[in-house]
């Protein structure tokens, strides 16, 4: 019997680099190190969100975790084991339990597959017998809501939110302990993006499966996770439960993300005021000096071009990457 | 007073299967000065609206309307070149995706001079100053630069900037904005939602803000119409549409969206089902399978707009006398 308090999935200064084209012929290839020391814990039968712009590495982070990238350095501990340098067929073990669902429904489901291939393909890689197979994908396709005659139909046929749906199905067909969520329903419509993120959190109370919530959408990340990261430029900068942080974040980058995003209600929008940054994000080939923040950050000191802060604890539960307000 | 009138535009997309009715007999208006929001999912016409009274639609399509008068000038009437000379310079247009509205080829002085050499009329010298002050307007940095690079060179913000230049160069009477944020992170968006709000404060043009962003929607805009299956379902002020929405359709996108404010956690409650399919959509009122208040008229006749407030209306039997009373179960 495993242990229930223990995190499923605890990251340590993870790093994930990659080696990218250098823009003159002779030069030598540049780093891009997408994910620079990052450690963060998540508990069974919990969400943890991860928050941040294109760029900043929270996809990265998500696709290293199930090690779909192999990480530069750092450790991956996934229910006490390091699955970090894990290959073949031991990481295979550990692949039954830990599963991902996709931004795009329409890339990631193989066009030429049926539906039944496409959710039967995991049970199929982990040797369940042909008979088992039918049974738990017919019970599958009705948890997600769509019907059994369904199963043999392509892609095409269905709507995104449909597809997601296929996706989720696939997703669970394992009964994994834990799910990467790489922003699931950006591409989708308002009134349907309710309806996945209503299933996904009744998926998790009933199996008590861990998420990895990615997305840039803060509004939806608040609303679906316990535990909030903040993520800027392959580091987290601000970690807490999410009503601590919806309510006293610190960091100057949560603050302003915070404010950047638009509330459909004109009264409260009329009242708040917007934190527009300067700028654009820097490059992460090139980071800047320090903290990466810095260059759009008003309240930037000399300290913050020299050191990079670190994750400190400020309250329980509450990790803050930042020289200034940690004292504050 | 009115800028733009529309009335009982129907734009119908001939593909391979049949006729899609992208829009369904619509009449709205856009006041001189405003902030108009169009608000749907995809799929709702809500694109196709504008594009249509711009008359930038393929080939396929066809548009019908009883009026389409912009300033007076009726639109279904003008042919090629009347038109070219009201695009970019009586109205601009703003796109979602500014890697494909922007011209790869070409710098970004050479797109943003275009427009100022055929409508003002403007020699290349003169063109030019214009264009690095609209560059200094639209708040990019270095802009002498900028103008010498293409638009790959640029991160999207940037380009968003630059569209935002091109479609201001003209003064423009109204812009459309279609989801201009939509591809952009919200730190950028933020930073081009203050941009238009500046540029719309001093220029006082209309401004039409094409978006399936509640969000956006409400801190910017100060009339609304909301759009389902390629009609009108509710139109009205910013309040009236966030206060006290009429349309069940408006309630379920209210209910969709999570309240970040509140901090506490309330369960969503999405729309059930899936929008109507525009090749065959119902023949009542198309949001009629997927409302749980459904009555029987709802699925034979098309439930007319009607007056409930100044300047609002709906679209929904439920407003008639002698339907059930029912009210907005808050989420």
């Amino acid at each position: 019997m495993t242990d229930q308090t223990k995190p499923i999935l605890s990251v340590r200064d993870l790093h994930t680099w990659f080696s990218v084209d250098a823009k003159e012929v002779f030069a030598k290839r540049a780093l891009l190190k997408a994910v620079d020391g990052v450690s963060f814990d998540i508990k069974r039968g919990e969400t943890f969100g991860l928050v941040g712009e294109s760029g900043c590495g929270k996809t990265t982070v998500g696709r290293t975790v199930v090690r779909l990238y192999r990480p530069h350095s750092g450790q991956i501990f996934f229910d006490g084991v390091d699955i970090s340098k894990l290959e073949g067929r031991a990481l295979m073990t550990y692949r039954r339990r830990m599963q991902m669902i996709f931004q795009d429904p329409y890339a990631s489901l193989d066009p030429r597959m049926t539906v039944e291939d496409i959710i039967a393909e995991p049970l199929k890689l982990q040797g369940v017998k042909k008979l088992e197979r039918r049974l738990r994908v017919r019970e599958l396709i009705g948890r997600v809501g769509l019907k059994a005659d369904h199963l043999n139909r392509y892609p095409h046929e269905f709507s995104g939110g449909q597809r997601q749906r296929i996706g989720i199905a696939r997703a669970l067909a394992t009964k994994p302990d834990f799910i990467v969520c790489d922003e699931p329903i950006s591409a989708l419509d308002v009134s349907i993006q309710a309806q996945v993120i209503n299933m996904l959190e009744e998926m998790q109370e009933e199996m008590g499966i861990a998420f990895l919530f990615i997305s840039h959408d803060l509004s939806m990340v608040s609303h679906i996770s316990h535990r909030v990261g903040v993520m800027y430029l392959g580091h987290l900068v601000e970690m807490a439960d999410m009503r601590e942080l919806y309510e006293h974040h610190l960091h100057p980058y949560t603050t302003a993300l915070m404010s950047a995003v638009p509330i459909a209600d004109p009264d409260k929008a009329a009242a708040t005021k917007r934190i527009v940054l300067q700028g654009d994000v820097p490059t992460p080939i090139n980071p800047p000096s320090g903290c990466p923040f810095r260059t759009r950050c008003s309240h930037c000191t000399e300290r913050c071009a020299s050191e990079m802060p670190k994750m400190k604890e400020v309250s329980p539960g509450h990790f803050l990457a930042c020289h200034v307000m940690e004292n504050a | 007073m009115a800028l733009l009138e529309v009335e009982n535009l129907t734009t119908t997309f001939r593909i391979g299967v049949g006729r899609v009715q992208a829009v369904r007999g619509i009449s709205f208006h856009v006041d001189e000065g405003e902030f108009l929001g169009i608000v749907g999912e995809s799929g709702s016409g809500k694109s196709v609206t504008m594009l249509s009274v711009m008359n930038l639609l393929p080939d396929y399509a066809t548009i019908k309307a009883d009026a389409i008068r912009f300033n007076g000038v009726e639109m279904t009437k003008l042919r090629g070149k009347e038109l070219r000379a009201m695009h970019g310079k009586e109205i601009s247009m703003i796109f979602q995706d500014p890697m494909t509205s922007l011209n790869p080829l070409f710098t970004v002085e050479q797109q943003l001079i275009e427009p100022l050499k055929i409508h003002l009329g403007m020699k290349k010298a003169e063109a030019r100053a214009k264009a690095l002050e609209l560059l200094r307007q639209v708040e990019i940095p270095a802009p002498e630069e900028r103008l010498k690079q293409y638009p790959h060179e640029l991160s999207g913000g940037m380009r968003q900037r630059v569209m935002i230049a091109m479609a201001v160069a003209c003064n423009p009477k109204m812009i459309i904005a279609d989801e201009p944020t939509t591809a952009l992170d919200v730190t950028i968006q933020a930073q081009i939602l203050e941009l238009l709000e500046g540029l719309k404060r001093n220029s006082g043009a209309s401004v039409v803000m094409i978006t399936h962003d509640l969000g956006v929607i409400a801190s910017m805009c100060s009339r609304i119409i909301v759009m389902y299956g390629g009609t009108i379902c509710e139109e009205g002020s910013a309040r009236d549409i966030f206060y006290a929405p009429r349309h069940p359709y408006t309630w379920g996108l209210l209910n969709s969206v999570p309240k970040i404010s509140t901090g506490e956690h309330k369960k969503l409650v999405p729309i059930p089902g899936t929008p109507p399919d525009m090749l065959k959509p119902p023949a009542g009122c198309p949001f009629a399978p997927r409302c749980r208040y459904c009555m029987r008229v709802c699925t034979t006749v098309a439930p007319p707009l009607l007056q409930c407030g100044e300047g609002h209306r709906a679209a929904c039997h439920l407003m008639h006398p002698n339907a059930p009373k029912i009210q907005r179960e808050d989420a």
